[in-house]
């Protein structure tokens, strides 16, 4: 199976909204000119193997927003009737993206309507979802005045005033302006992505690229304490520490597999095992905002008990480091997401996305390299930078 | 050795008996960096009451064999995860309604990773201490999922759709039925159903089958082989109920609808299977008029989609989204289905949608994890291992048709999850 997918990096500016965007991405793998409905969209991807074609807006690594057009297709050598897949994908990707269905200079109104109506249910269905509306509530207070504080498809009350117009602006500004990585992954040369694309992307006029840095998560002077209700039983509880000084993220990420990113954890074996506090209880590292979360679930009378369980196996790295047999399993751990990597053509697109602004960009034996270079020390003085910036829980209604 | 070749994917499966009585199935992957090992047991939440050679019934409490599954981590030295954590393998496990499963996947230390899964599943070590001190984090798990309207809609489906079937119970118990299972109930079960006569190791990706057949003759123990049976029961052919409604937090009210019918095993459930997910697929997938129309109207949005759900005693297919009238969308769609049967789909269309399905199952031969899955289904369905994209291969527009007759639109269950305080009514 082979993937192509654009990604295009594009600045939240004001005057066209984060739900312009979004609803512009909606619109481009909905339909376009050649084929102009959805039905006939799908009726064209059933024919080509079950190939898929959809669009995301994300928060990118770098304070910017992630606008993704993914393509999934079967290797050639699948085709019963010798089919170029590859480029019938590529060929597809480019109508969509280039010429889109549109009246009047702008996009056309029924897809738009249709598609604001589904972003908004897609926004509006978050609550659905009671670990997805526990990340979106905690990062208005976790990145309170970042481009993170909401989401990146914007709200609902922007939803509401998207017309085909500003849509289509967003549209034209992402074409224009936004930095393109094209990632291709699989089992083909790519010769003739990488052709058909070329010849049509540079028929976009292009200017003032958006420009990718990263830009650490400012720790606030206190530590912000949020509760939030809604119908439920267990409790959810979110702990953000941030290291705005941070600079070995190699060491941080080990730290974070060590404290709850693995089955021989601190967390799984503290506080899940010994203290059977909760089923789930796990930690993740932002590397490009220097942000490690801790997240569990929970009996509403255990919040504090676990809020402070966590905090205790922090200090205790913070105090002690962390044991020779720790770092190994965390390097085996590692070492065999490293290994599989290859094996999977989405696993070797984050990975290499995920380095764009890197100095250099390593291979996967480089990166495996980095890790095995962090000691207990490094470990020591990770934990050490990292402070408690929020604690935002989610539970029931009171009693 | 057995050796069975696809003409499809252009692959070899191997096939044999080891001397334990355990039946494995390997499939090595030249290319590929990750091997998938997944050790499966005939032994689901569906099984909660049964009988060893012909013996009397024993009834089970709800969510033992997701207890179970657990508690086999455990031993009295150092437990799997800390094993596993030495040799850098992902491991985990997994109960279904059918069956329970152990699984690892590695790059390096296969030989080591395969004695580790193949000890800890045929050494269980159950203390009162242990099963207690598992309870409350399996009451966590429940309440995650009681929370969770997408997996409440399902299971209240099931409920309504079964009368007596024990798939109508959820996969790990209640607060309340897991308070009554000992360490007496654990090892009962385990020796019932954790038999070599019940058990399938399917193995895929980058090792050596030699290795794996080594391996197998020295760790899979000799035990006498059972003959393990779960309760017949005698499911109406008629729904149980037609209407299951809750109220949860929930933007929209979601749905699901599935439509009963009786159940069959090996290459007839296979062959139900994928002519259910065309004929749906025709008739309410993407390619659909309907789904055109009731999109359009706003009845409908992307989150909907169709499928088949089957496993052993039982197969549906079912229609599921969100809707802010759901009983209107089942109006529909029992429309659509009668008009489908007087005026059956095009031979282009079913063309189209057989392509797409095989397709799809082309895909599931893309990573070890993926491969191993899909052994491990064919060996606890006693079909093939390549039964299902041959089915699919060789399905024809009249068998599709056969199913279309047999559908009864009537017979289905509609469940809804809507907003608390009549929030979307």
């Amino acid at each position: 199976m082979n993937r192509i997918e654009l990604y295009f990096h594009t600045d939240y500016d004001v005057g066209i909204s984060r739900a312009d965007y979004a609803t512009a991405a909606y619109i481009l793998t909905d339909c376009c000119r050649k084929i102009p409905s959805y039905s006939a969209l799908t009726r064209h991807l059933a024919n080509l193997y079950d190939a898929g074609l959809s669009s995301v807006t994300v928060h990118g690594n770098w304070n910017n927003r992630c606008t993704a057009i993914r393509g999934r297709i079967l290797d050639n050598r699948y085709a019963l009737d010798g089919e170029n897949l590859e480029a019938e994908m590529c060929g597809l990707i480019a109508d969509c993206l280039l010429d889109p269905l549109t009246e009047n200079g702008v996009f056309a109104k029924d897809v738009t309507e249709l598609m604001k109506t589904e972003l908004i249910d897609t926004i509006d269905s978050a609550v659905n979802d009671k670990s997805t509306y526990a990340i979106l509530n905690a990062n208005k207070t976790v990145y309170v005045g970042e481009a993170l504080e909401l989401p990146a498809s914007g709200t609902h009350e922007q939803a509401e005033k998207v017309t085909p117009e500003s849509a289509y602006a967003a549209y034209r500004k992402m074409l224009e302006t936004a930095r393109i990585e094209i990632f291709a992954a699989g089992c083909s040369e790519f010769s003739d992505a990488e052709r058909i694309l070329t010849e049509n992307l540079k028929k976009i006029p292009r200017g003032n690229i958006c420009k990718l840095s990263a830009k650490h998560s400012p720790l606030k002077p206190q530590t912000a304490y949020v509760s939030d209700r809604l119908p439920m039983k267990q409790a959810i509880v979110r702990m953000a520490f941030k290291a705005p000084e941070l600079t070995d993220w190699c060491a941080a990420s080990m730290l974070t597999v060590i404290l709850g990113g693995m089955t021989t954890s601190r967390f799984f074996e503290n506080i899940r095992e010994k203290q059977s506090l909760c089923y789930y209880c796990s930690s993740v590292f932002n590397r490009h905002r220097c942000v490690l979360t801790a997240y569990a679930g929970v009996e509403p009378k255990n919040i504090e008990r676990v809020q402070k369980a966590i905090l205790a196996e922090l200090d205790g790295i913070r105090e002690n480091g962390v044991t020779d047999e720790e770092i190994t399993a965390a390097l085996l751990d590692l070492d065999n997401q490293f290994s599989t990597m290859s094996d999977s053509a989405d696993s070797l697109i984050v990975f290499y996305h995920g380095q764009l602004t890197d100095e250099k960009i390593l291979n996967i034996e480089e990166y495996r390299e980095r890790y095995h270079a962090v000691t207990s020390e490094r470990i020591r003085e990770a934990a050490r930078l990292f402070s408690l910036d929020t604690v935002y829980t989610l539970s029931g209604e009171e009693e | 050795m057995e050796k069975i070749y696809s003409d499809i994917i252009k692959e070899t499966c191997l096939k044999y008996t080891s001397e334990s009585g355990v039946t494995v199935f390997m499939l090595p992957m030249k290319g590929y960096s990750a091997a998938t090992a997944q050790f499966s047991v005939r032994f689901g939440s569906q099984d909660n009451r049964f009988s060893v050679n012909g013996g009397e019934f024993m009834d089970i409490p709800d969510g033992t064999a997701h207890y179970l599954e657990h508690k086999l981590f455990e031993s009295e030295e150092k437990d799997a995860f800390a094993l596993f954590a030495q040799t850098g393998a992902f491991c985990n496990a997994g109960t279904s309604f059918d069956y329970t499963q152990y699984y690892f996947s590695c790059a390096d230390n296969f030989t080591k990773n395969m004695e580790i899964l193949l000890d800890f599943v045929q050494d269980p070590y159950f203390t009162p201490e242990n099963v207690e001190k598992e309870r409350g984090i399996i009451g966590q798990e429940i309440t995650m999922y009681r929370d969770n309207p997408g997996w409440r809609v399902f299971t209240n489906l099931l409920e309504g759709l079964y009368s007596v079937n024990p798939v109508r119970n959820d996969i790990a118990g209640s607060v309340e039925s897991i308070a009554q299972i000992t360490d007496k109930t654990l090892y009962d079960c385990y020796n019932a159903y954790y038999n070599p006569s019940n058990m399938f190791l399917c193995v895929a990706g980058n090792f050596d089958p030699d290795e794996v057949v080594r391996i197998c003759g020295e760790r899979l123990k000799k035990r006498p082989l059972l003959s393990v049976k779960s309760a017949p029961f005698d499911e109406p052919a008629a729904v149980n109920k037609k209407r299951m409604i809750s109220e949860m937090t929930v933007a929209k009210p979601i749905f699901e609808i599935g439509f009963k019918h009786p159940a069959v095993d090996g290459i007839k459930e296979t062959e139900n299977y994928i002519c259910y997910n065309i004929l749906f697929d025709i008739m309410f997938g993407g390619v659909s008029d309907f789904f055109r129309r009731m999109r359009e109207i706003g009845a409908l949005n992307e989150e909907f989609s169709v499928g088949v759900f089957s496993g052993r005693g039982h197969l549906f297919p079912f229609a599921r989204g969100e809707s802010p009238d759901p009983d209107h969308v089942l109006e529909e769609i029992q429309k659509e289905i009668a008009r489908f049967k007087k005026n059956p789909p095009s031979r282009e269309d079913f063309n189209c949608i057989k392509r797409s399905t095989y397709g799809a199952l082309i895909r599931d031969f893309n990573s070890a994890d993926a491969v191993a899955s899909t052994l491990s289904e064919a060996a606890l369905a006693d079909t093939a291992p390549f039964a299902t994209i041959d089915t699919a291969a060789a399905v024809t527009y009249e068998k599709m048709l056969e199913k279309l007759d047999e559908l009864d639109g009537e017979n289905s269950c509609i469940s809804i999850i809507k907003g608390i305080k009549g929030e979307n009514q």
